[in-house]
């Protein structure tokens, strides 16, 4: 099984050329300042920052598109909810609902947001395969447990995926189909989920045995040397600056607006 | 149940960063007062990726079919690693399905995490009316799967509608908080009922996976 994340490391771009650990510091704080943005009068500089980033980046966009349509039901609810139960300026009535425009600017700054925080985090995460900037992570000050627990977890998520769908494919084979909630149904899927528990715990400990033997714990690890060299800064400055620009500019327009 | 990108205040989504932070700093040091902290590392990643993959199981509840949170479970077998476990597994759902997201992990992990070592404490007390009994590991179990997804229903129904609708009145605010919790009432009673055959199920077969 292939989640697709490392599907578009091998392309050469800037963004992929850019140290990880500055590309790491330099786009989550563009993200956070993304989510600080509420004037609306920001989005069309910020949603041309996302996408002058996701362009740079060479990235298809089929691949923005499809990670797009997963999460699109959540935001589907707020579409519905928001222009209709939000603020007290009634723009349109349609029998008893009516359509509210403070609503309606609230779901465009939601959507605006949401798809440059989820564009740019693709970008970080598309453009470096996953290994390597969870170790710039590690090399940022991450807790040794946690990128430890990362890195294991993510090298037995595919293997674990894939017993499971062997387990369901057995469990067809013999004759279950999940189609009714009973408490057979809820008692075998209860067994599934706990074999997978049981299996994964006992490959731990075989995993376990195997990482002692080469020497797991025993001395400091070698340090991953990533360089970041001037340019690599460079792009780092101007990446902050612009997000100071992006503070800045809502903290005055807010200013403004009172 | 995961909050997604754009939809909380900034200063919603770094707070919850803080208390993530908190609790993760909380549970690494009570990981690192164990005699050997690393002896559990592989065991406490491999649960994690069992329990993100165990979470794609669906439950059929005609016309459609759920999936389970398993928080609660995850508490109880993975004790002070459930913590650590969630970020990860949320971390992972954010970067490759785009469920939940990157401002947003630190509040997500909070609202799943905290109830999951709640679930944890819950289960543990099993000890002290007898762990043998499988009567009592199931109602521990379903406490803990109950309550660890109830205790997080709550937190992000009460998140979402007072920070995301800036122009919505407290009444109505009051109102679709209770009427959104009851309306998850089936659903955390099901999590429940999960839990307990899984942790009976483990209680069988590999009872060690519930010890601490």
């Amino acid at each position: 099984m292939n989640l697709g994340l490392d599907e578009y490391v091998h392309l050469d771009s800037p963004l992929h050329r850019w140290e990880p650990r500055c590309k790491l510091v330099g786009l989550m704080v563009l993200v956070f300042v993304f989510s600080f943005v509420q004037d609306l009068r920001l989005l069309p500089a910020m949603l041309a920052v996302t996408f002058t980033l996701y362009v740079v980046s060479r990235l298809p966009v089929s691949f923005l598109l499809t990670r797009l349509r997963a999460p699109g039901f959540f935001l589907l609810v707020v579409a519905i909810l928001l222009p209709f139960f939000s603020g007290s300026t009634v723009l349109l009535r349609i029998g008893p609902l009516a359509l509210r425009q403070e609503g309606c600017l609230d779901l465009l700054l939601v959507v605006a947001k949401f798809v440059s925080i989820l564009t740019t985090g693709l970008v970080l995460f598309g453009t470096a395969p996953f290994l390597t900037t969870i170790k710039a992570m590690g090399a940022l000050g991450l807790p040794s447990i946690l990128s430890d627990m990362t890195l294991l977890s993510y090298r037995y998520l595919y293997e674990i995926s894939d017993d499971l769908e062997t387990m369901e494919t057995a469990m067809a084979l013999r004759g279950f189909r999940a189609r009714r909630l009973n408490g057979r149904t809820l008692g075998v899927l209860a067994s599934l989920a706990g074999s997978i528990l049981v299996r994964s715990y006992e490959q731990s400990e075989r995993v376990y045995k195997a990482m002692v033997l080469r020497g797991y714990g025993r001395s400091s690890r070698p340090r991953d040397d990533y360089q970041a060299r001037s340019h690599d800064v460079i792009i780092l400055g101007g990446v902050l600056i612009l997000a100071a620009g992006f503070v800045v500019a809502e903290i005055l327009l807010r200013g403004f607006g009172r | 149940m995961h909050i997604p990108d754009g939809i909380l205040p900034a200063a919603v989504s770094v707070a919850g960063y803080a208390t993530a932070g908190a609790a993760t700093w909380h549970s690494l040091r009570k990981i690192n007062q164990k005699e050997d902290p690393r002896e559990s590392i592989p065991k406490a990643s491999l649960l994690t990726a069992a329990f993100f993959v165990a979470s794609w199981i669906h439950i059929p509840v005609p016309p459609t079919s759920v999936h389970l949170v398993l928080n609660g479970l995850l508490g109880a077998v993975l004790g002070y690693y459930a913590f650590p476990a969630i970020l990860i597994g949320l971390f992972f759902q954010a970067v490759m399905f785009q469920h939940g997201g990157l401002t947003t992990l630190g509040v997500n992990a909070t609202m799943m995490g905290v109830p999951a070592l709640l679930a944890y404490f819950v289960f543990r007390l099993r000890s002290v009316v007898g762990k043998e009994s499988r009567v009592w590991t199931g109602v521990f179990g379903f406490l803990a799967g109950a309550g660890g997804l109830g205790i997080s229903v709550l937190i992000s129904l009460v998140l979402l509608i007072t920070t995301v609708p800036p122009h919505l009145d407290v009444e109505a605010e009051r109102a679709s908080i209770y009427a959104l919790t009851l309306a998850h009432v089936p659903l955390i009673a099901l999590e429940g009922v999960f839990t307990a055959l899984v942790a009976l199920f483990l209680q069988r077969v590999r009872p060690e996976l519930l010890e601490d």
